[in-house]
């Protein structure tokens, strides 16, 4: 089996005075495989986009080893590390004038070729380079914002609830670009608190509760036998 | 051709005070329970000016320069703290608006001083100094506002532009420029409308003191050009200081700081009143 991507060992983050709604990690351990999907899911509040927010150093930990191809994290640029794994937000968030300009904010010199080939990835027509940020719907945003995410070139896409903004049309055309994204062989950690968008994207799930991982691995065997009674909870309780 | 003086006696400033007297009157005749305010205002007025003019006599006459700028540097400790209350929540607010202002104030008057355009006399570097740092201190104070609004509001900006790999500084630029704008928008009209809607003190103070008025705007349009760049520059310093502790080593945007015990105390007591 290949060496994980990302390996976190005993880790604790403290929560700021903005974010007391949101479980502290307690000494939470986990592995990230390569080429693989893995989901986050659990209640909300339950520390999942914390855990995310750990992988592109967005959040520090205050205790513990979050490791990068077995490299602790500090040891990149974290400039570098940013751009070799990306983040989707929950929300589409537009910054440019023209979806052009959105894709090139990560990489300032990208020709017009790899702007519609990137456009082509997130399933929109090339005429959309020359769209206006705002005119975008929420769909055709976050479609956008995924592919300024690729165009920086990850290996790994972290992707927080990218569809729970959006209405069931939209989120099933997101959900289609991720999974040809992962069969692309790209690595994903997938944010969802939709434990059927999980079941249908996931290879591998991580069960967080209370700021703790109760259950993980390949997502068929964690759906069939979740071993711990709070992921048996919650994954019975919602589906 | 001038009838009285070209400065009040004093027995004039007491002939004067039957003005203030008709406020009084008003007041006491409308019954809006305002008589003991003017009556408090009337005399503080007078105590606090008294007070001024002997601490300025002081300084002028016994302490020199050296006084003059101790009292300059007071002045930028106390508008330190002024402006830097508006940007509570950005951290160390105190230290970056004043490190601002005192950019701002140290660069136009030792400029204008430097250079020989204004005399290095106590009489005039206090007054200047005066202007300089009340204009500068509303530079850092607005500019502090709206960065801890920005960085309320545009959070997730800030992070998508991280998480592409820019640097905490490129990812903060728009709202740095939205700050600077909000801050030097004031002075900038301040400076086209001055003498169309408004006759400025300096000016004014030099009219009355008996100087011709093409030469008194020389003076004045040296002041607003002084008060333009010492806005500009702490505006800019304070901006660039407050991006500094608003980011960690990892190229982050920290949470804002939440109220000091300080300010809370405040709230409760003038809630409690």
């Amino acid at each position: 089996m290949p060496r994980p991507i990302f390996t976190l060992a005993d880790v604790t983050v403290t929560r700021g005075p903005d974010t007391q709604h949101v479980h502290p990690l307690l000494g939470v351990g986990l592995e990230v495989r390569p080429g693989r999907c893995t989901g986050l899911v659990g209640p909300s509040g339950a520390g999942k986009t914390t855990l995310l927010r750990l992988l592109n150093r967005m959040e520090e930990p205050a205790a513990g080893r979050v490791c990068f191809h077995d490299r602790p994290l500090a040891d990149y640029d974290v400039r570098e590390l940013r751009r070799r794994v990306g983040l989707v937000q929950q929300v589409p968030v537009l910054l440019a004038e023209t979806v052009a300009a959105e894709l090139r904010i990560g990489r300032p010199r990208l020709s017009d070729e790899a702007v519609a080939d990137l456009l082509d990835r997130v399933g929109l027509p090339p005429a959309f380079a020359g769209r206006g940020s705002a005119s975008l719907s929420g769909g055709e945003g976050q479609r956008v914002c995924l592919a300024r995410a690729l165009a920086v070139e990850p290996v790994v896409l972290l992707l927080d609830e990218p569809t729970s903004a959006l209405d069931a049309v939209a989120a099933a055309a997101v959900e289609r670009i991720v999974a040809e994204l992962v069969g692309a062989g790209l690595t994903v950690v997938l944010v969802s608190h939709d434990l059927r968008q999980a079941g249908r994207l996931a290879d591998d799930l991580v069960v967080v509760v209370a700021g703790a991982v109760v259950a993980a691995g390949p997502a068929a065997a964690v759906f069939a036998e979740p071993g711990h009674a709070a992921a048996a909870a919650y994954l019975q309780g919602v589906s | 051709m001038s009838s009285g003086a070209l400065v009040p006696t004093w027995t004039g400033v007491v002939v004067s005070g039957l003005l203030a007297g008709v406020a009084l009157v008003v007041v006491v005749r409308a019954r809006i329970g305002l008589a003991g305010e003017v009556a408090v205002a009337v005399v503080r007025a007078a105590v606090q000016l008294v007070a001024v003019g002997a601490l300025l006599r002081l300084l002028f006459v016994h302490t020199g320069l050296p006084g003059s700028l101790g009292w300059v540097t007071a002045m930028v400790l106390i508008a330190g703290r002024v402006a830097g209350r508006r940007g509570r929540g950005v951290p160390r607010s105190y230290a970056v608006a004043t490190a601002g202002v005192a950019v701002g104030v140290a660069a136009t008057v030792g400029v204008l001083v430097g250079a020989g355009i204004i005399a290095s006399e106590p009489r005039v570097v206090v007054p200047v100094g005066g202007m300089v740092v009340s204009t500068a201190m509303q530079g850092a104070a607005l500019t502090l506002l709206r960065l801890a609004d920005e960085v309320r509001s545009g959070r997730r900006q800030v992070e998508a532009r991280l998480a592409l790999g820019r640097s905490g500084a490129a990812a903060f630029a728009p709202h740095v420029r939205a700050a600077l704008r909000t801050a030097l928008t004031p002075a900038i009209d301040n400076t086209k409308v001055v003498g169309l809607i408004s006759l400025p003190g300096a000016m004014t103070g030099l009219i009355l003191a008996g100087v011709p008025p093409l030469t008194a705007i020389r003076y004045q349009i040296v002041v607003m050009y002084m008060l333009l760049g010492a806005v500009s520059l702490s505006a800019a310093v304070t901006a660039a200081l407050a991006r500094r502790t608003l980011f960690d080593d990892a190229e982050r945007l920290r949470e804002l700081v939440p109220d000091q015990p300080v300010a809370r105390s405040r709230k409760l007591r003038t809630a409690s009143r």
